[in-house]
């Protein structure tokens, strides 16, 4: 086992990572060091700059800046708004009712975005206001927002899905996309049942029953952020397009829904087009130097390595696979998203596949996983916007977060230990 | 000098996303209403993408925009934090001068020699990854301009 270069890895990217190093050039350098010792310093340089270059070469991750370019068009106007009435047409009258809109239209805003920040910050800024004003405790608003906002990276289009099937050697993104539905709801579910719980518990406000042409006429309001979702996921099930085309797509039908809605001019296009830039580079260079990451570490046989460990451990799936899941929370409390799933993805998808798991299976169980470390310090960043946008500090909103995290976990442990709720759907789609 | 590079990036970054997205469509739509798929729209999206992720990452740095762990950093304060951050601006200038600007100057001599082309627009492959080295220089660029910079207030 090539002890020192492992530990130069673990090592460097830690001191770099801890230090305020942005993130992908912690990964890049410390990728770099570990080249150094098995190979001439030149080779090295060469190697990270042609790992970074063909990594990023890929028709998949094109989808990335389109599906953000769109959420971005679509997140300009009332969308917000639209979203949380009709939520809260069809199901205000529960226990709790501004909770569960709350929850209801993150996940319809996370899947349209594609940006969990996004969802708490676009929500959480109309939903946080009123749900105080009508007697929720603002910790409690804040929580609720904070960890239904992560929904949207499960809820499809998902971009985190696209970098895991890059990071899988190929599973299908139609495939990844269909199985995130049953969990992402899933999770939303388990979020209301604590909902419900606090509501009951202190004694929150219900709303009436909305009449049905009220639902009805939200609906009509709505439907057309929604057919973005309906275009995009039926076009892909349908085999019509792929998920970059339909991406394209995706920003073609918010662009002409923008322009009807005459919430977006020409002359703001510039302004919108290079925000999406931003977005996307910020991931391209994770992406890149992950990749290098990723294949140094296959360089130094850690993959292999790893897996014998993990398998001289237990062979039994049930163990592994908490284990393994155990590992993924650990990262995700300190890792971004992105990177955590490039480089954890060749380490552990070999090891389940040999105990007979499904590659499509194992990124749903992955970016559940990585979800919760969204929501934790030091790094949650969507805990960071969450709180920042409902003015409450992040050592108060931790306590009502804590049950939610529990609901998180909850959801986590029965996706992980039965693949029928991430499988079936795709199967009676015929995309397995 | 920062500025007119940032609006030279800026405005190369807008054209390159710009003819991202009308590819794209152009794809889509010449596969079902003119039936004849292009075969050159998907590599010449890929490659602009390349350009695209590079030189935004090198822009992105001049930003501060890149996600960083700042639980040192918003720890210290006056001079031991600015010591701080110019370590890790020399950290990141460090990364784009040996892996992007040597590495990448050494790929693309690498490729140009071997007469790599793509397999669609028979593009030689070292006009792809010229990305790399240009945006390693960027990068070195933007991170000594935020040693210079006098540090912001408050």
């Amino acid at each position: 086992m090539e002890v020192i270069e492992i530990l130069i890895l673990v090592l460097s990217f830690l001191t770099l990572l801890a230090a305020g190093v942005p993130i992908a050039y912690s990964i890049g350098l410390s990728s770099l060091l570990t080249l150094l010792v098995s190979m001439d310093s030149l080779t090295a340089f060469t190697t990270i700059a042609q790992r970074m270059g063909t990594g990023l070469d890929s028709f998949a991750l094109l989808a990335i800046p389109f599906f953000i370019l769109a959420g971005q068009l679509m997140n300009q106007g009332g969308i917000a708004q639209r979203l949380i009435n009709f939520a809260k047409a069809l199901i205000g009258w529960l226990p709790g009712g501004l909770a569960h809109v709350n929850i209801i239209a993150n996940m319809m805003f996370g899947a349209i975005s594609g940006s969990a920040v996004a969802a708490a910050s676009a929500i959480g800024g109309v939903m946080h206001e009123r749900m105080v004003k009508e007697g929720y405790d603002e910790e409690v608003s804040a929580a609720v927002n904070i960890s239904s906002a992560t929904t949207g990276l499960i809820i499809p289009p998902s971009n985190v899905l696209i970098v895991y099937s890059l990071a899988s050697g190929g599973a299908s993104i139609g495939a990844l996309f269909v199985a995130g539905y049953i969990p992402g709801f899933l999770v939303g579910l388990t979020l209301m049942g604590v909902a419900a719980w606090f509501a009951i518990k202190r004694k929150y406000p219900t709303d009436k029953l909305s009449k049905l042409s009220d639902t009805f006429k939200s609906f009509v309001d709505a439907l057309p952020s929604l057919l973005l979702l309906i275009i995009v996921i039926g076009g892909i099930i349908a085999g019509i397009f792929t998920a970059t085309e339909a991406s394209a797509v995706a920003v073609l039908y918010a662009m002409v829904l923008a322009f009807v809605y005459k919430e977006i001019r020409w002359k703001d296009m510039p302004d919108i087009l290079l925000s999406s830039v931003k977005t996307t580079s910020i991931v391209m260079i994770l992406v890149a130097t992950s990749m290098a990451m990723s294949w140094v570490m296959a360089f130094e046989n850690i993959p292999q390595n790893v897996s014998e460990l993990l398998l001289s451990i237990s062979d039994s799936k049930i163990v592994v696979l908490m284990i393994i899941n155990l590992l993924l929370l650990f990262v995700g409390v300190f890792m971004d998203m992105t990177p955590a799933v490039l480089i954890f993805t060749p380490i552990f998808l070999p090891v389940v596949t040999k105990l007979g798991l499904d590659p499509v299976h194992f990124g749903i169980i992955m970016v559940l996983n990585l979800c919760i470390g969204l929501c934790t310090p030091p790094v949650g960043s969507v805990l960071f916007v969450g709180s920042a946008v409902s003015k409450v500090s992040i050592s108060k909103v931790i306590r009502p977060l804590l049950p939610m995290f529990i609901a998180m976990i909850i959801a986590l442990i029965l996706v992980t230990y039965i693949p029928a709720l991430s499988l079936w759907l795709p199967a009676v789609f015929g995309m397995m | 000098m920062k500025k007119s590079i940032d609006s030279i990036l800026e405005k190369v970054l807008i054209f390159i996303m710009g003819v991202m997205v009308v590819n794209v469509l152009w794809q889509v739509f010449s596969r079902y209403l003119l039936q004849s798929p292009s075969s050159w729209t998907e590599e010449l999206t890929r490659f602009l993408l390349i350009w695209l992720g590079l030189l935004g990452a090198a822009y992105a740095t001049g930003q501060k925009l890149h996600l960083a762990i700042d639980l040192l950093p918003s720890r210290l304060e006056g001079s031991k934090a600015r010591n701080l951050d110019i370590n890790i601006q020399v950290v990141v200038a460090l990364f784009g001068l040996l892996a992007m600007a040597i590495g990448g100057s050494r790929l693309v001599y690498l490729t140009m020699t071997l007469e790599q082309i793509s397999s669609a627009m028979a593009l030689p492959m070292w006009i792809v990854y010229l990305s790399i080295p240009i945006s390693g220089i960027l990068i070195v660029f933007y991170s000594m301009e935020n040693i210079l910079r006098k540090p912001e207030q408050g």
